[in-house]
């Protein structure tokens, strides 16, 4: 209950996080070019993909790691 | 190219289609055991990007740079929130067998008909400029193909040879085949949605191909793309400068897009009611962004390609296309055209399916049914009247995006019209994340609310597309309704400035809500709804639903009326499973309680919608119906029930991991305890080795007083090293079970110099290692050496590791080395000596009370054992670390290190340090 509880926080933090990194204003900051390519599509597509991988570590990874961390402050 | 080959490969790639559909349905072989794959569930969600991704998210990128972006980036947000929210859409569903978006915003609203078929409406309305669009990208996709590239006109070719209209067809046969193939009470389609997974791979190697080829075939990679553009003032101005101009309209689509994930009812198809198996949704939740993110990694690069590299007149949506064609690959050009083919077919089988089953459960059948005239009640199989109704659905529906395709769009962009449809739906994005989140949501909240903002979405973006296409006159646009300038429909209010998608999202939304939230708030909600409310909710159970309906029917009743629309074999193998389930023989059973009636209702609203299926049961039920009281007193006990559930599994949870702790702190005193027991026996031991010596020389010398004097001083002295040795581990024994016992450093706490320590200590050991005849040698690098602590236990330390050495080191040649040197913010103190030294495993235990190596039964013990374990506790309370290595000539080294003072000053006085 706790675990599913806990991954719901997480992933409700996940999308505030994302809603304010991917919107304006916090999107206009983003400008130019870096190493040649322009900024904001490196910027997007990096938040974009971290985004996802996190969301995957979160969905895919946590009931194991949960299980885990249960047995662990058991033994504790 | 010519014409007959496009044609043939279209036709070979939608008879593929068919094919893998085909062998899906049949159940058979290696194919349809894809179904049950979270992959193929992931694949399928993607007929979310349709032909506008694949044309007119390049052509928009062309056009204004990044901001076709937020259509994906919106469903991303939406399924971080999809633990929550998409899960509880599939629970609620599955328990209901709800089939489409307005069955779930019915369902959820007291069953209520009216506002499932004021849905459907919308839905029809705001979708057939969403599938013109579709059938549009095909037309120009293949005249572009056919007649080399340029500016397309589809309109203006004759019927018969517009490609749309032959792709309609064959979409429309096989929507009709894979998408009404039978009736079913959990509607699933296997052979489409395994279709359309494919469809969505194909898509996204064919653009990812174009993107490859762009980027090393036509530049010299990607970076040699962007360098180029940057040296076009234009394209630089769009791609790389002015990042402000991302504003309002950038929130909008995000905000669209996050609704038309869960609204569009293409979405809600192939996310709820395909989903076969709620665990494919925790894999689809990063792999459906994924491909999100996948299949647009390219289009920018395209997209500037296109500008780089093409005359300005060329359609914008077309440049997937045209670029391949203009470098001179038209095989290039057929691929990309493929992708754009299967983007289109997905699209538009999965939406007519939906959008049949949508108009057939909530309008067409309530309404077959209410007209008496048919005699429909008495017909024995209405299957083939659900079917033949859902397939004349599709061909309307198809028909109408035709011709709305040939008289409408062609002045506006792919994207505009399909923004159009994404402020149309989510319209009921309010309604149902209200419904799902907010028990006060009531029915005439909801209707208010959507009804208020599609009729501001029908004044703000519909009419103006029909007058800009002129079929109403610009007057209307520049002057609005009457010529009063506050109407104007795309600066309603006066609210200028903003792209006409955005302001109609402000003001729909603003209005949508709005309404829903005040007419919630103010009109009371039926004792029907609430109890709806609290089963949304997931207060309630669903099934406790059939206690707040006491109905109860015949079985033979209830049978042949699902029989009707179910057909018999079905009807019947369904009710048998779950008369076993409930223990019920299926064959005797007649009278039907409250709960078959509801799994009765359930499998009828799973064909033909909550709405009707609601009606149909209650034409034959007889319905004990409760009172408002009655109803709510259930309701309430019901919560309560499931709170105090949650509350004990809660307190069982806490209760768990408070005897988990209780078990370790159980195992810790028994270990303690074993502990305690070795030590009570070792002390003994050790006391009594001594006194039995003592005792049995003395009783020697009583016994025989004739003993030569020789012997009898021999015998004398033995008693007297015993009773030393006894007074000796007496001593240390009070010592240990004082520090032990307090726990804490002794009462002095002075700043103590270490280099005296050292002095005092090797002095008064001096004796000691002369009759050993171990050498003796001090080295003191850190002169003074201020630590706080006890003097005297220092010393004690000292002494105690200078006597081991003493004891050790062999006799003659031994040598013995007393260090103390500044270690960083410590001091360190070291005793060597060139003993046997002690072995690596061992250098853990030796500072335990008793232990001493070797052969305790063979080897004289030279100590108590309690000399170390003594060393150890004070050395401990003063913080500090002590521990032994090898010496480098063999021998051992202990070394203990404790914190030096800071400063003198704090250091002379009496400093009080924190017990423990």
């Amino acid at each position: 209950m706790l675990r599913r509880t806990a991954r719901r926080d997480r992933m409700v933090g996940l999308f505030a996080a994302g809603t304010i990194l991917l919107n304006p204003p916090i999107l206009n900051l983003v400008g130019g070019t870096l190493f040649g390519w322009p900024a904001l599509y490196l910027y997007l597509f990096g938040v974009w993909g971290l985004l996802i991988a996190v969301i995957g570590l979160i969905s895919e990874g946590s009931p194991g790691q949960a299980n885990e961390r249960d047995k662990d402050s058991a033994s504790r | 190219m010519s014409q007959s080959i496009l044609v043939a490969v279209a036709v070979a790639y939608l008879l593929l289609l068919f094919a893998v559909a085909w062998l899906v349905e049949r159940g058979s072989g290696r194919v349809s055991r894809l179904t049950g794959s979270s992959i193929v569930y992931t694949l399928s969600l993607a007929v979310y990007c349709s032909s506008w991704t694949f044309n007119g998210g390049v052509g928009k990128a062309s056009q204004t740079g990044l901001d076709f972006l937020p259509i994906y980036l919106g469903p991303t947000l939406a399924f971080c929130l999809g633990p929550i929210m998409i899960r509880r859409m599939l629970r609620i569903s599955h328990a209901n067998r709800i089939t489409s978006i307005a069955d779930l915003i019915g369902a959820r609203f007291g069953k209520s008909g009216g506002l499932a078929a004021l849905v459907t409406i919308i839905t029809v309305i705001g979708l057939v400029p969403y599938i013109a669009l579709q059938l549009k990208s095909i037309s120009v996709g293949f005249s572009a193909l056919s007649a080399g590239f340029g500016p397309a006109q589809p309109a203006s070719e004759p019927m018969l040879t517009d490609g749309a209209l032959w792709a309609a067809v064959v979409l429309t046969i096989f929507a009709m085949l894979f998408g009404s193939r039978s009736i079913s009470p959990d509607e699933h389609h296997p052979g489409m949605v395994v279709a359309v997974a494919l469809e969505s791979l194909l898509k996204l190697v064919c653009l990812t191909a174009i993107g490859l080829f762009v980027g090393y075939g036509l530049f010299n990679g990607f970076g040699d793309l962007f360098s180029q553009a940057a040296t076009i003032p234009d394209i630089q101005a769009v791609f790389q400068e002015a990042p402000a101009n991302y504003g309002y309209n950038w929130i909008a689509m995000t905000f669209l897009a996050f609704a038309a994930i869960f609204c569009l009812p293409r979405q809600f198809q192939v996310m709820v009611v395909e989903n076969t198996d709620e665990r494919h949704l925790d894999r689809a939740l990063w792999l459906f962004p994924l491909y999100l993110l996948a299949i647009n990694l390219f289009v920018l690069p395209i997209a500037i390609a296109g500008r780089i590299m093409l005359p300005v007149d060329t359609d914008p949506d077309n440049l997937v296309l045209s670029l391949p064609l203009a470098a001179g690959h038209p095989e290039l050009a057929l691929i990309a055209f493929l992708g754009g083919l299967s983007a289109s077919a997905s699209m538009v089988v999965v939406e007519t399916t939906a959008l049949s089953l949508m108009v057939c459960n909530d309008v067409v059948m309530p309404a077959l049914l209410r007209i008496r005239s048919l005699g429909l009640e008495n017909k024995p199989d209405l299957t083939r009247l659900l079917l033949w109704v859902r397939r004349l659905v599709m061909v309307v529906v198809m028909a109408l995006g035709y011709f709305y395709m040939r008289h409408d769009s062609a002045p506006f962009a792919l994207v505009s019209i399909g923004l159009m449809s994404f402020v149309a739906v989510a319209q009921f994005a309010p309604a149902i994340l209200g419904g799902l989140f907010w028990r006060g949501a009531s029915k005439a909240g909801a209707f208010a609310g959507i009804t208020t903002g599609f009729l501001v979405w029908f004044y703000t973006l519909l009419i103006p597309s029909f007058s800009r296409s002129g079929a109403l006159g610009e007057e209307f646009i520049a002057h609005g309704l009457f010529g009063i300038e506050l109407l104007k429909p795309y600066a309603l209010f006066g609210l200028e400035g903003l792209d006409p998608v955005t302001h109609s999202t402000f003001w729909t939304m603003l209005a949508n809500i709005g309404a829903f939230f005040f007419v919630s708030l103010f009109v009371r909600q039926s004792p029907v709804e609430r109890a709806r409310a609290a089963m949304f909710l997931g207060v309630a159970d669903p099934d406790e639903e059939a206690r707040f309906w006491r109905r109860t029917a015949l079985v033979p009743d209830l049978m042949s009326l699902t029989a009707r629309f179910l057909g018999r074999e079905k009807a019947v193998a369904a009710y048998a499973s779950f008369a076993r389930t409930r223990g019920v023989d299926p064959a005797t059973a007649v009278q039907a309680d409250a709960e078959t009636v509801l799994f009765y209702e359930r499998l009828l609203a799973g064909v033909i919608g909550a709405a009707s299926a609601r009606v149909l049961v209650g034409s034959i039920v007889e319905e004990e119906s409760l009172g408002v009281d009655e109803m709510m007193r259930i309701l309430d006990e019901t919560s309560r029930v499931i709170e105090a559930n949650r509350q004990l599994e809660e307190k069982s949870q806490a209760l768990e991991a408070a005897t988990t702790e209780l078990k370790a702190a159980n195992a810790r005193l028994q270990v303690l305890d074993r502990l305690k027991d070795d030590f009570v026996v070792t002390v003994n031991h050790e006391l009594r080795t001594p006194l039995a010596s003592i005792r049995a020389f003395s009783e020697i010398l009583r016994d025989n007083p004739d003993l030569p004097t020789d012997e009898r001083l021999d015998f004398l002295r033995i008693v007297v090293t015993e009773s030393e040795r006894l007074t000796r581990l007496i001593n240390q024994l009070l010592d240990l079970s004082k520090i032990e016992a307090t726990g804490s450093m002794p009462a002095d706490k002075a700043s103590v110099d270490l280099a005296a320590v050292v002095r005092e200590s090797a002095a008064s050991m001096q004796q000691v290692f002369a009759q050993s005849r171990v050498r003796l040698a001090i080295k003191i690098d850190a002169d003074p050496a201020f630590v706080v602590g006890d003097h005297d236990r220092l010393v004690q330390v000292v002494i105690n590791l200078l006597g081991n050495a003493a004891k050790f080191s062999p006799p003659g040649r031994g040598k013995a080395l007393l260090a103390l040197r500044r270690a960083g913010e410590h001091l360190e103190l070291s005793v060597t000596d060139n003993g046997p030294g002690i072995r690596t495993e061992d250098r853990e235990v030796v500072f335990e009370r008793f232990r001493q190596l070797g052969d305790t039964m063979s080897d004289k013990p030279q100590g108590a054992g309690l000399g170390l374990a003594i060393s150890q506790r004070i050395v401990a309370q003063h913080g500090g670390r002590i521990w032994v290595e090898g010496g480098r000539d063999g021998g051992a080294v202990f070394k203990v290190r404790l914190k030096a003072a800071h400063t003198k000053a704090t250091a002379a006085g009496r400093v009080r340090v924190p017990a423990g």
